[in-house]
This record gives structure tokens, C-alpha cells and sequence, in this order.
């Protein structure tokens, strides 16, 4: 039987380079103390604590689920660990839900973190053996096909990089913020995978996110502020089979219907007030909006180039800096789902888009190959 | 058509991985190696007035904040549990027969898996007396602790 469930609280860390001031038990903490602020909550008020981070290896703890128990408040209560490569801050909040959803809990905390200071992300995807190619060399050639494929001109992945770092500004939050950056300064960084330059890619950044999800019995009390969940999906496939188009990856496409179908929309580009999607690299923006069948074939980019996915524009993207101001890979794709969950509710402060409604939050992982997605309302399902 | 006749088939890869990690440590953990350099076990007070060793950040059982009252335990403990180890391995903490022992230090109301250096099995006896021996030149890690030892009576 399904219910009714609302994110009824959001709390993130203070994303930076290092974050030598707390270890990965007193970071997690931090997302986990402010969502419970958030949500008005103890932590013995949770049912159920569901966590996701990147592969072991980028910090070098083996199931650092087995120590954070005592951390994530735990004790007694069913602790499980989501695990899809780069998605797999939007997969534990998806997992979290289902709890709900399901009526087994009332109340669940999904928290997603990487404290990537500690280890080498690069290393760590591929156990050092990737040699250098790094996940931007394995997303480029996609990168230069969808370049190829839509006539797309060069400045369209620089324009992405100057709005989400220069609106990472408004975001406390955010890792890198650049609000003077320019065109020029971007497209003058270093070459780093072709076509993706230096300013064009994500950081390396230590924190934390956390949501508190809850039952329609406690979201809809009237002290509280809820996103609606309206849909939830995931999808996967294979990195490499005959016949798979990259850019357009099949299961992102089947992802993002499902959760249209599930919340109703027929026209996500209209119906749809603003998305966090998951963009490491500038490109990947209008390759999202055109695989997740929000724009056309070719106008992805156009979207970019009129402004529509600034904040104030008429279809915002990442209005929070996205992943290209702030990449703790694990809680990436959590955070997506936070910050939409805080447009609908209307606490986005300073990088709040006006009247946003309807939310989309999206993640993928792997060589896109997990999907991650959901939809949040300001008003619960009919 | 390919055959593979003739081709001898691998049955395996080797695989070695290395990697130097760097862990921050936080109030907690941080204190209680800058300890173990000053040949000093360290646990922490949890909301119950139990000593927790080696001592954790949170509550395990509320999961609230710890860290505000660390205590000295040790240098002596007792073992309430072991299993000797008659033919150690490379990979073993001590080159001659040891025993792995879950060691309670005195003042501690937990016990760590550690290895005792009691030279023979027929010294062992849960309850037995045991105190720490450090490491020559400890320098803040997990390693400065680098045994325990019977104690004469």
C-alpha cells in the first residue's frame, strides 16, 4: 500500500576542501543535528537510519557503516547502506522513502556523505588503475558526441560553469564561489579532458547531507513546512553494450518518465518550475535536459544559451551551484534532492526560485549508468 | 571463426592495491592518540558513567556527543577472554606464540581485542593479570600500544 510521505527535514555541512575540524563521524553528525533541527526532531524520534556513500575506497574505511552506528544514532534501530556508485545520494533518500511509503516506518533519516580530503577520488573509482583517464576523460567523448550530434557551440559548457559558480555565491552551503567569474576566465582554464576545461569541472569537496522523511500523520501537522513526494525512481544499465547511445542513456530517459507518469506531468518543461541535476561537468546540462526529455533534441543548449536555466529564468537549473560548486561524491546527489525539496518548501533563502511549486532532483553514477530521480510538490498528492 | 585450441587459459590475476590514506581524527580519537605517544591509555565517560576503550565520539547507545570527560584507564587490565596462537603467521602482531585476548584495563568498563605476550599457554588464565607494553618510540598511533604482558604476582 502506498501513503503519502514529505522530506520534512533538510540539514547539509558546510561543504570545503578539507575539513580537518571534524572527523567522518562528526561530519555526518553535523547534516544529521541540523535536518533534526530542521524537522523538529530528536534523534530517538527515528525509526530507521538509511546511509550512502561512494565506494569504500575513496576514504579507505571498509563498511564505515560498522563505526558510524553509534554516530548515526542507530542503536536498535535498522541502520541499512545504499550503494550506487555516484547516484547513491538520491538512491538512499529514494530507499528511505520507500520505508515510508511502504508504512514499515513512520519516520526515517537517510544520510549521505564523502570526505574525499582523506583518500584520492581518482584513485578510488578504479583502484588506481584507470590510468589517468579519470571519470572526466570517460565522460569527454560523450561530452564531444552530444557536441557533434547538436551543433552545440563551444561557449554553452562555460556559460553552465559561470551561472552555477557565480549562484553558488547565494548558497551558504556551496564549496566554490565564484560570483565575478566570467566567459573568459573559463574559457581561458587549463584544458583539462577536451572539451572540458579547468572551470568547466566539479571540485573535491569533504561533507555531508541529510533528510528527514516522514508519514503523512507527521508532515502534515500544521507546524511544518513539507515537500510533497510525488515521485520516485531508479534505473540502470550497462556501461557498454551494442546498440547503447551514451548521451542519450536509455535508462535516464525510462528514469525520468517513470517519474513524470508517477507525478502526472506530461510536459516537464512546463510543468516542471526548477531542477537540480546532477551536472559534474558543464556539459552534462543540456545532455540531462535532453535525456531526461525536458528539452528537444538540440535545445538543450539553446536552453543554456537564452538564460532559461538561470535563476529567474523561465526552467532554473541547480540554483544551489550544483555539483560543479560542490562535490562530496557520496552526498552529491543527496544534496540534489535537498535543495529541491527546500524550493518547494520555500526555505532556499537567497538562491530561492520565486513561486517553484513542482521540483525535479536527479543524480546518476557510474559511466551513467545509475538513475536516481524524484519529484517534489509544495501540496501532497491528490 | 576463432578456435582457442592451442591457447592456455589464465586462472587468475594477481591484484595488489596500495594507497597512503590520511584520517582526521576529531575531539575524540585525536586526544586519545596524542595519549598513547605519552604511554597513556585514554577512554571516554558515556551517559551511562561507563568508560568506553578505545573511546568513541557518540553515545553508543543514545547516540548524544561524548568526549567531555576522558579517563585514564590502565596501565594494568584483565583478560576475560583469549585464544592462543601457537604457530603465528607473518601477518601477526608478535613473531613468537602470543594469545589474542579481549583485555579490560582497569577503570574501563569495555575490553579490546589485543594480543598478550605470555610466552607460553600454560601462563593463560581468563582473569589473569596483564599491563600494557608500549612501543620503543610511540608516535601517536594505534601501534604505540604494542602488547600486553603478564604481570608477576
Amino acid at each position: 500500500m502506498k501513503q503519502p510521505v514529505a522530506v520534512v527535514g533538510v540539514g547539509q555541512t558546510h561543504f570545503k576542501k578539507r575539513r580537518d575540524d571534524v572527523s567522518i563521524a562528526g561530519l555526518i553528525r553535523e547534516a544529521i543535528d541540523r535536518a533534526l533541527l530542521d524537522a523538529q526532531m530528536e534523534l530517538s524520534d527515528i525509526d530507521a537510519v538509511v546511509i550512502g556513500k561512494a565506494p569504500d575506497a575513496f576514504e579507505g574505511i571498509v563498511m564505515p557503516e560498522l563505526y558510524l552506528a553509534g554516530a548515526l544514532g542507530a542503536a536498535g534501530k535498522p541502520l541499512l547502506r545504499v550503494h550506487t556508485a555516484g547516484s547513491v545520494g538520491g538512491s538512499t533518500v529514494i530507499v528511505a522513502a520507500h520505508q515510508v511509503i511502504t508504512g514499515i516506518h513512520s519516520r526515517v533519516l537517510a544520510v549521505a556523505w564523502e570526505k574525499q580530503s582523506e583518500g584520492n577520488a581518482q584513485w578510488g573509482l578504479a583502484g588506481g588503475r584507470s590510468r589517468g583517464i579519470g571519470a572526466g576523460g570517460a565522460f569527454a567523448p560523450w561530452m564531444r558526441a552530444y557536441i557533434h550530434d547538436t551543433k552545440a557551440p563551444e561557449h554553452i559548457g562555460w556559460q553552465v560553469a559561470v551561472k552555477d559558480r557565480r549562484v553558488a555565491a547565494k548558497n551558504p552551503y556551496a564549496h566554490l564561489k565564484m560570483p565575478d567569474l566570467t566567459i573568459e576566465e573559463v574559457s581561458e582554464s587549463p584544458m583539462l579532458w577536451d572539451p572540458i576545461r579547468f572551470h568547466e569541472s566539479c571540485p573535491s569537496s569533504d561533507g555531508a547531507c541529510a533528510l528527514v522523511i516522514a508519514d503523512e500523520r507527521v508532515a502534515g501537522s500544521q507546524s511544518r513546512t513539507p515537500a510533497w513526494i510525488h515521485g520516485l525512481s531508479v534505473r540502470s544499465e550497462l556501461a557498454q553494450f551494442p546498440g547503447r547511445n551514451p548521451v542519450r542513456v536509455r535508462a535516464g530517459v525510462e528514469c525520468a518518465h517513470d517519474v513524470y507518469d508517477q507525478a502526472g506531468i506530461t510536459d516537464p518543461r512546463r510543468e516542471i518550475d526548477m531542477a537540480e541535476l546532477y551536472v559534474p561537468f558543464s556539459w552534462y546540462e543540456p545532455m540531462w535536459l535532453e535525456g531526461h526529455d525536458i528539452a528537444g533534441h538540440g535545445e538543450g543548449w539553446r536552453m543554456v544559451d537564452t538564460g532559461e536555466t538561470e535563476l529567474g529564468g523561465a526552467f532554473p537549473v541547480n540554483p544551489s551551484g550544483g555539483v560543479l560548486s560542490t562535490n562530496a561524491i557520496g552526498a552529491s546527489g543527496a544534496v540534489r534532492f535537498a535543495e529541491a525539496a527546500l524550493q518547494v518548501r520555500g526555505l532556499a533563502g537567497e538562491h530561492q526560485v520565486e513561486g517553484a511549486r513542482t521540483a525535479l532532483a536527479q543524480a546518476y553514477g557510474g559511466a551513467a549508468q545509475y538513475f536516481a530521480m524524484g519529484v517534489f510538490r509544495s501540496t501532497p498528492p491528490e | 571463426m576463432c578456435s582457442t585450441q592451442g591457447v592456455t587459459e589464465p586462472r587468475a590475476s594477481e591484484s595488489t592495491l596500495e594507497f597512503p590514506y590520511m584520517r582526521t581524527t576529531g575531539p575524540v580519537i585525536g586526544p586519545f592518540l596524542r595519549a598513547l605517544a605519552q604511554r597513556k591509555i585514554l577512554g571516554v565517560r558515556d551517559r551511562q558513567g561507563r568508560v568506553v576503550v578505545p573511546p568513541v565520539e557518540y553515545d553508543p547507545q543514545t547516540g548524544e556527543a561524548l568526549g567531555e570527560e576522558m579517563v585514564e584507564v590502565g596501565p594494568e587490565g584483565t583478560v576475560e577472554a583469549w585464544t592462543w596462537v601457537a604457530e603465528p603467521l607473518e601477518k601477526h602482531p608478535l613473531d613468537r606464540p602470543f594469545a589474542f585476548a579481549l583485555v579490560r584495563p582497569d577503570g574501563a568498563d569495555t575490553a579490546m581485542v589485543h594480543a598478550v605476550d605470555a610466552g607460553d599457554v600454560a601462563v593463560m588464565t581468563t582473569g589473569m593479570r596483564v599491563a600494557a607494553r608500549f612501543s620503543e618510540e610511540p608516535a601517536g598511533r594505534i601501534t604505540d600500544l604494542a602488547a600486553w604482558e603478564p604481570v608477576r604476582s
